[in-house]
C-alpha cells in the first residue's frame, strides 16, 4: 500500500486503525494512492480556502466514553420511532420493523459501496479508516409511515463513520440523521453517507447538526438518484464550533427531482462550511437548492455550491440560491455559487446575497409597538422561514425552534 | 426601447430570409480571422530565450535608467521562483519561455517629425486595421498611440494634449522624459511580485503607453492605443500606466490584433490605473487577437494583469469586448481604497471554435461607502469554453459597501461550455452584496414572441442577442463603437446584423 508522504497528514492518520468493514476493502487501494499524493489541507487548497485546520491538528481529543442505549436515545428528537444509536464503536440497532425494511450495522451490511473520486483527504481517510455506522435498506414499493432516526452521540475521540441508505423502487421514507456531542468532550467525527434512491422513490432526509463546542463535525453525503425519483435533503447546523458538509448528488435517471435545503445559524466562534455539488448527468431533470444563514459574533460561514450540467443533460432546470445576513462586525461570509454547464438547452441560474435586516421593515414593526429585540427576531425568523419550514415532522420542527430560540434569544410563539 | 429600434434598423441592411439559429452557429464557425495578415517590415529582434543577459540587453537598447534595470532584474528573480498558475478553467500547452524572443522592434526606430515621414507600409498596416491615422485625425479626433511589436511608432495630437499638460506617450519615452512620474507610480497597483505573468512582464516588458492627466483636467478626447503582434516567435509584453491626478478625467481605449500564425503567441501585459481623489478613468478594450483556426491551431495566449486603484471619490470603469485569443486569462480589477469610490466592470466575452476564456473581475472594497457594479455577458459558440470568474471582497472597514453583479451566459451550440465561478467574501455587516447568474440558450418563448409579431426568425435572434449585449456595448465611447463593430468580426452582432 502506498505510504503517505506528507508528515502532517501521516501524523493525523496514525491515530486511526484500518477499517474492519469488509465491503470497503476493494476501494482502499485507490484511497491509499490518493492520500499518498496529498498533503494535509491548508488554505492554499481551493476546498479549504476559508477553513483553517490547525485547530484540528492541535486538538487533544478526550477519551471516548462507553454509553448505554438509554444515555444515547435520550437525545432522540422524535419519540417512539425506530432509532439507531451510535457512539464510537458502539451501535444499537432497533428491532426489525417490517420485513421490507432491513437495518443493520455497516459491518454486517451486504450492500455494495459505490466507488468514488475523492475531493479531499477526509473522504479517502474514511474509506481507509471507517469503523462504524449503519445500513438501512427499504425494499421496493414500501411506504414508511414514520421516520427512521439515526442518532450519533459523540463522546470524544476521533472516528470515521459510514452509513448506507438504499431505497428501492417506488419507496417512500423519511430519515432523520442527527449529530450530538457530550458537553466538554473534544472529538472529531467524519460521517460518510451513501444514499441510493431507486426509481420513482420519494425520499426525505433531515440532517440535524447539534454538537457542543469542541467537536469537529465533518459530513459527506453521496447521493445517487434513479429516474423519476424525488429526493430532498435538509441540512441544519444548529450548534457546533466546527462543521463541514460536503454533499454531492449524482442524478443518473431522467425526470428526477432533487431539492437541497440548508440553514445555518451561527454565533460565537462557529465555523460552518457547506460544499454542495449537483451533477446533472441525464436530460429532463430539475434541481432546487436554497441555503440561508445568519452570522453573528465571530462566526464564519462558507458556502460553495456547484451545479454541473453535462453535455447530455439537455432540458435541465437548475436553480440555486444562497442568502446571508451578517449581524456582526467580526463575522464573515464567503459565498461561491458555481455553474459549470456543457449543455445548451438548459435553464440554470444562481443568486447570492449578503446583507442585513431592512431598516424600513424594522421601523415598521417598532412603530407598531414591538421592541427592537422582538422586531429583529421576527424579521430573522421570516428570513429563515423557507429553509426552516422544510423540517416537517412536528417534533423535529419544535426541537429546532427551541434550540434556535435559546441560542439567539428569539421570541417564538408556539 | 431605443436599443431595440437601432437593432431593428440594422437588420434591414441584411437580407437573410431563412436564417436560423443553426445557420448563425455555422456562420460563426466558418468566420475566418480578418486581421490575419503579416506586415513585411524589417524588425530587429534579440535572440530567443530568457536570462539576465537578455533583460540587460533590452534595458540597454532602451537606454533605461539604473532603477528600472534593478526593477526588471528583481522581477526576474521573483519570477524564477514562481509557478505558472493552473487554477483557471482552461487547458493549453504551456509556452516555452526560452523559445520566445523578448524584443522585436520595427527597425526604423527614428522618431517621425510628422505623419508624412511614417513608413508607408506601416501606414498600410494601420489602415488594414481600420485605424488609418489620417482618417482618425480628421474625422474622430482620437489621439492614437500605436504599438506594433513592442515599440510605439507614432502618436498624434500630442501638441494639443501638451497644452493642457496631459502626457500621453509611449512607455519608453515616459521613462526618458518623466522618470520621476514613472518611478513613483509604476508597480504600485500591480507589484512585480503579483503573479507569474505580471512578474514576467515586469522583467521583460518592451514598451507600452503612459498617460498622465494633471489635476483638474478633463481630457478633451479619447486616448487610444493599438497593440499588434507582428513578428513570429515574439511575445508582446507591453505595459500601460494611466494616472489621473486629483479631479481629472480620462477615457482610454485599447484595441488589440495579431496576425495569423500557426504557433501560439504569448501576450502578457500589465495595465495599471491610478485614479487619485475625485478622478475618473474609463478604460475600454476591444480585444481581437488571432483566436487560432477552427481546429484550435495557433492563436494568442492572452494572460493579462489589469488593475486600478481608486482613491477617495474616484471612479474606475472597465469595459471590455473580448472576441479574440486562443486562451484568455484576464481579470481587470478595482481596488476601492478611498471612501465613496466606485468600480465598474462591463464585459462581453465571445468565444468560438476552440477558444477558451476565463475572464472576470475583482472588486476589492476597502474604503467606506464604496460601490461596485459587475455586468458580464458571455457568449459561447463552436466548441469553446467561456468562464466568468470574479471576486467581490468586502473588508472589515468597508462600511456600507454595495455590490451588484450580474453574469449571464448564452450557449449557441450543444458542445460548448459556459461556467460561472464567483467568489463573494464579506466581513462587514453593513455591506449589501447581490450576485446573480443565468445560463441558457436563446429562449424559444422569446423567439416565438418576436415571430408572432411578424419578425422573422433571423431578425428575432439578432434582436435578442443585440439586446443581450447592448448593456455593455452602450458603455463603449461613441468613437470606439464604430471601431468595435469592425473589430468584432466574429461577434454575433456583426454576423447577424
Amino acid at each position: 500500500m502506498n505510504a503517505i508522504t506528507d508528515s502532517k497528514l501521516s501524523e493525523f492518520c496514525s491515530q486511526f486503525s484500518p477499517s474492519n468493514i469488509q465491503g470497503l476493502q476493494t476501494l482502499q487501494s485507490d484511497a491509499a494512492a490518493y492520500l499518498s499524493k496529498e498533503v494535509f489541507p491548508t488554505t492554499r487548497n481551493e476546498r479549504f480556502k476559508y477553513t483553517r485546520l490547525q485547530k484540528l491538528l492541535n486538538a487533544n481529543f478526550s477519551p471516548i466514553e462507553t454509553l448505554s442505549y438509554e444515555q444515547i436515545s435520550k437525545y432522540s428528537i422524535i419519540k417512539d420511532v425506530p432509532t439507531i444509536c451510535v457512539n464510537g464503536p458502539q451501535i444499537f440497532i432497533p428491532q426489525q420493523l417490517i420485513s421490507s425494511v432491513t437495518i443493520s450495522s455497516i459491518a454486517e451490511s451486504t450492500l455494495a459501496f459505490q466507488s468514488e473520486t475523492y475531493k479531499d483527504v477526509f473522504g479517502a481517510m474514511n474509506t481507509l479508516y471507517a469503523s462504524n455506522g449503519c445500513s438501512i435498506t427499504i425494499n421496493d414499493n414500501t411506504t414508511l409511515n414514520q421516520p427512521i432516526q439515526i442518532i450519533y452521540l459523540h463522546s470524544g475521540g476521533a472516528h470515521f463513520y459510514r452509513n448506507q441508505l438504499k431505497f428501492g423502487k417506488n419507496a417512500e421514507a423519511q430519515i432523520v440523521l442527527a449529530h450530538f456531542s457530550i458537553s466538554n468532550s473534544i472529538g472529531f467525527s467524519h460521517t460518510h453517507t451513501q444514499i441510493e434512491v431507486g426509481q420513482d422513490a420519494r425520499i426525505k432526509l433531515h440532517k440535524i447538526q447539534c454538537c457542543e463546542e469542541g467537536h469537529f463535525d465533518f459530513n459527506e453525503e453521496r447521493i445517487f438518484q434513479d429516474k423519476q425519483s424525488n429526493f430532498e435533503i435538509n441540512t441544519i447546523s444548529l450548534k457546533g464550533s466546527f462543521i463541514r458538509n460536503d454533499l454531492s448528488a449524482q442524478i443518473q435517471g431522467e425526470y428526477a427531482e432533487t431539492r437541497l435545503n440548508g440553514a445555518y445559524l451561527l454565533n460565537a466562534q462557529q465555523h460552518v462550511a457547506n460544499y454542495t455539488t449537483i451533477d446533472h448527468q441525464v436530460p429532463n431533470c430539475e434541481s432546487f437548492e436554497t441555503y440561508k444563514g445568519l452570522i453573528d459574533d465571530h462566526a464564519t460561514a462558507v458556502f460553495n455550491g456547484k451545479v454541473f450540467v453535462r453535455q447530455d443533460a439537455q432540458k435541465t432546470n437548475a436553480f440555486q440560491s444562497n442568502a446571508n445576513i451578517l449581524l456582526s462586525e467580526n463575522g464573515s461570509v464567503n459565498s461561491k455559487p458555481e455553474l459549470e454547464i456543457y449543455a445548451d438547452d438548459v435553464k440554470c441560474s444562481h443568486g447570492s446575497t449578503t446583507g442585513q435586516l431592512d431598516e424600513n421593515a424594522l421601523f415598521y414593526l417598532k412603530a407598531r409597538g414591538l421592541s427592537t429585540k422582538a422586531a429583529k427576531s421576527l424579521l430573522l425568523q421570516a428570513f429563515m422561514d423557507d429553509v426552516l419550514q422544510v423540517f416537517q415532522p412536528e417534533q423535529l420542527h419544535t426541537f429546532i425552534f427551541k434550540v434556535i430560540a435559546t441560542r439567539f434569544n428569539w421570541q417564538i410563539e408556539d | 426601447m431605443q436599443t431595440a429600434l437601432v437593432a431593428v434598423e440594422n437588420l434591414f441592411l441584411y437580407n437573410m430570409s431563412n436564417y436560423t439559429e443553426n445557420d448563425l452557429a455555422k456562420d460563426l464557425e466558418n468566420q475566418e480571422y480578418k486581421f490575419g495578415f503579416v506586415t513585411d517590415i524589417e524588425t530587429e529582434t534579440v535572440p530567443k530565450g530568457l536570462n539576465e543577459e537578455i533583460i540587460r540587453l533590452i534595458s540597454t537598447k532602451k537606454n533605461e535608467p539604473e532603477w528600472l534595470l534593478t526593477y526588471r532584474l528583481k522581477a526576474f528573480e521573483i519570477w524564477k521562483t514562481m509557478q505558472e498558475p493552473e487554477w483557471a478553467h482552461v487547458a493549453y500547452t504551456k509556452p516555452d519561455f526560452q523559445d520566445i524572443a523578448y524584443y522585436a522592434a520595427p527597425k526604423q526606430t527614428k522618431k517621425y517629425e510628422s505623419w508624412d515621414d511614417v513608413d508607408p507600409e506601416l501606414k498600410e498596416t494601420m489602415s488594414k486595421l481600420g485605424i488609418s491615422m489620417e482618417e482618425q485625425q480628421r474625422l474622430t479626433g482620437v489621439a492614437v498611440d500605436f504599438v506594433m511589436d513592442s515599440v510605439s511608432v507614432a502618436t498624434s495630437f500630442k501638441a494639443k494634449l501638451k497644452e493642457l499638460g496631459i502626457i500621453f506617450c509611449s512607455f519608453s519615452d515616459a521613462v526618458q522624459e518623466y522618470p520621476e512620474l514613472v518611478q513613483k507610480y509604476m508597480g504600485t497597483v500591480v507589484p512585480n511580485t503579483d503573479n507569474f505573468y505580471a512578474a514576467l512582464n515586469s522583467a521583460v516588458f518592451t514598451d507600452g503607453s503612459f498617460c498622465y492627466i494633471p489635476k483638474g483636467v478633463r481630457c478633451p478626447m479619447e486616448l487610444s492605443t493599438y497593440f499588434r503582434i507582428n513578428a513570429g516567435g515574439t511575445g508582446q509584453f507591453e505595459r500601460t500606466l494611466v494616472v489621473a491626478d486629483e479631479d481629472a478625467y480620462v477615457s482610454y481605449l485599447e484595441g488589440c490584433t495579431a496576425p495569423q500564425r500557426d504557433e501560439n503567441q504569448l501576450h502578457a501585459a500589465v495595465v495599471e490605473l491610478i485614479a487619485l481623489k475625485d478622478a475618473e478613468i474609463k478604460y475600454s478594450t476591444v480585444q481581437n487577437w488571432y483566436p487560432g483556426d477552427k481546429n484550435g491551431k495557433g492563436g494568442v495566449f492572452n494572460f493579462v494583469t489589469k488593475r486600478g486603484l481608486c482613491e477617495d471619490r474616484a471612479k474606475i470603469s472597465w469595459t471590455q469586448v473580448e472576441t479574440g485569443s486562443a486562451v484568455t486569462w484576464k481579470y481587470p480589477s478595482c481596488i476601492l481604497k478611498g471612501d465613496h469610490s466606485i468600480g465598474e466592470f462591463y464585459s462581453v466575452a465571445v468565444t468560438n471554435n476552440m477558444q477558451q476564456a476565463d475572464t472576470g473581475t475583482k472588486m476589492i472594497h476597502l474604503g467606506k461607502n464604496t460601490k461596485s457594479t459587475i455586468i458580464s455577458k458571455g457568449i459561447s459558440a463552436g466548441k469553446s469554453q467561456n468562464s466568468y470568474r470574479g471576486l467581490v471582497q468586502i473588508h472589515k472597514g468597508a462600511d456600507n459597501a454595495r455590490n451588484f453583479s450580474q453574469c449571464d451566459s448564452l450557449l449557441m451550440t450543444d458542445v460548448c461550455g459556459a461556467h460561472t465561478f464567483p467568489y463573494i467574501e464579506c466581513k462587514n455587516p453593513s455591506a449589501k452584496i447581490e450576485h446573480e447568474a443565468t445560463t441558457s440558450k436563446i429562449g424559444e418563448d422569446q423567439l416565438f414572441y418576436c415571430m408572432q409579431r411578424g419578425i422573422s426568425e433571423e431578425k428575432a435572434i439578432s434582436l435578442i442577442v443585440n439586446g443581450y449585449c447592448k448593456e455593455v456595448l452602450n458603455q463603449l465611447p461613441m468613437e470606439f463603437a464604430v471601431e468595435a463593430q469592425k473589430l468584432l468580426a466574429i461577434s454575433l452582432e456583426g454576423s447577424v446584423g
